[in-house]
């Protein structure tokens, strides 16, 4: 008998600011946390793209040796987060450590920053013989990275899930951990995902002319999802995390209960790895709402996952437009930090829980003239002050990988 | 080097990189500092850059019975004589 999962803590580092406060006072007056490209010696000369989702504040992690050890950057993020939802969460040492507590997270590619330097060291022809490659510098950038230090500083002994598809490794994580806990493989899991500052993905997408490069001296200005004047992706960078649990037991432990999930799908387009399919992202969102058991009416509003590529944004507005109408508020929330990369997933949901629990939703940033091809549905415009009780989160990665996460406000 | 002198760098190595708090020669590296096995490794590399040449892997895994700060030592003093002959 499937049982119902909630959410009990949820935490983000993101370029709009670090925690609730900071996040919807971003949304609510329309900060972008889009900066220029940090010099990084090496690639940014080339690189057509002079912008970046940026975690631009210092944050005190505090974290001992013993930890950092095996952290790269993108484990801080994570490591950070999972700390701020299990202090929320009020769990007890005893279950984080008892084996029914498991982690999904995890990035698109472990640490670019340890990788880039142990590739600095293969090439530099050393004179010297001693290695620079640290011992743990695989520790450091596998794939795995986030979601294993995260098991090791805080002693957790449940399943460990570390889907890594692009722009889906978090939406998959926390669809998956919602699987986990709502088949009663685990009666709890940390889930989500993060991804450092890395101008090796800003290269990938630019070389792929899919990197925005017409606003390099205006970055708050782009990305622009929906708009006729997009000009592509701004990457970004962040970290986030939420505590899934079994309902029954969250509410017997009085837990806080800011949210629901209660349905998700994620399934494949079965062919190119790179352009966006109107069949398989349709496919997607109809099944999540099959999972959830509800009516496309029923969705309030839509985190679109909205890069502002010239054609993701009108193939997923076709997919809404198919499945929903012009009902629900759509909303491209990357349109204030760029694409946060494996991040994105998480931090969406995340945001779009701020905005049900505070009952506004915020407009899509430099959304000034909509793409006639974009225009049928029903963007948020301006800050809207309105209740709501249901929302589903778009994601869709390089792969062919399309995921959609349906959250329910339960608060009484 | 002098006895002493490797003494204050390897001090001087686990108080900065290490975060040994008032580390004694004869405490017990793991159960007194949490020194494990990647730390080992990661202290083998400082030694070698202290000392100016490469440890064979022989000689690394001769430093795995390692448990005090003078085992390290002993084992950095051992380790220059047999380069040094």
């Amino acid at each position: 008998m499937p049982r119902r999962v909630v959410i009990t803590a949820c935490s983000a580092i993101t370029p709009i600011g670090y925690g609730k406060k900071d996040i919807v006072e971003s949304l609510r007056t329309g900060r972008s946390g889009v900066k220029p490209l940090r010099d990084d010696g090496l690639l940014t000369d080339h690189i057509h793209s002079k912008v970046f989702g940026t975690v631009d504040y210092t944050i005190d992690y505090g974290f001992p040796r013993k930890d950092t050890k095996t952290m790269g950057p993108v484990a801080y993020y994570a490591c950070q987060v999972a700390k701020d939802v299990l202090e929320d969460s009020g769990l007890s040492q005893d279950f984080i450590t008892s084996g029914r507590l498991g982690v999904s997270f995890s990035s698109t590619h472990g640490s670019p920053t340890i990788q880039r330097n142990i590739y600095k060291t293969f090439f530099s022809n050393l004179k010297n013989e001693f290695s620079s490659i640290g011992a743990v510098d695989y520790l450091k950038s596998m794939v795995h990275t986030t979601a294993v230090n995260i098991t090791r500083m805080f002693g957790i002994t449940g399943r460990v899930i570390a889907s890594s598809t692009a722009c889906t490794t978090s939406s998959q994580s926390i669809g998956f951990g919602y699987e986990m806990v709502k088949y009663g493989m685990q009666d709890a899991m940390i889930c989500g995902g993060a991804d450092e500052y890395d101008t090796t993905t800003v290269a990938v997408f630019d070389n792929l002319l899919a990197c925005s490069v017409d606003y390099n001296d205006t970055p708050e200005c782009t990305p622009r999802p929906f708009d006729t004047k997009r000009d592509g992706l701004v990457v970004g960078e962040g970290g986030a995390a939420v505590l899934l649990e079994e309902y029954e037991s969250a509410k017997a432990r009085g837990a806080n209960i800011i949210g629901e999930v209660i349905g998700f799908a994620c399934n494949n387009n079965g062919g190119d790895l790179i352009l966006p399919n109107l069949e398989g992202i349709t496919t997607t969102l109809r099944l999540a709402l099959q999972d959830a058991g509800i009516s496309a009416e029923d969705v309030d509003f839509i985190s679109a996952h909205a890069t502002a590529t010239k054609m993701g944004d009108v193939i997923e507005s076709q997919a809404i437009d198919k499945v929903y109408g012009d009902k629900p508020h759509v909303i491209g929330l990357k349109s204030y930090m760029g694409h946060t990369m494996g991040t994105c997933g998480a931090i969406e949901l995340i945001l779009s829980l701020y905005m049900m629990e505070e009952g506004f939703l915020a407009p899509t940033l430099n959304l000034e003239t909509v793409d006639e091809r974009c225009a049928m549905l029903r963007h948020v415009r301006k800050l809207t002050e309105v209740k709501t009780r249901v929302a589903a989160i778009q994601n869709f990665a390089f792969g062919g990988v399309n995921t959609c996460l349906i959250i329910r406000d339960v608060r009484e | 080097m002098t006895r002493d002198e490797l003494e204050k760098n390897i001090v001087t190595i686990l108080v900065d990189e290490f975060e040994f708090e008032n580390p004694g020669l004869s405490d017990n590296l793991r159960d007194d500092h949490g020194f494990d096995s990647i730390d080992a490794i990661e202290l083998l590399a400082k030694i070698e850059e202290m000392l100016g040449f490469q440890l064979t892997r022989k000689e690394k895994e001769q430093a795995m019975t390692i448990r005090t700060i003078n085992d390290i030592l002993d084992y950095i003093e051992s380790m220059q004589d047999a380069h040094q002959s």
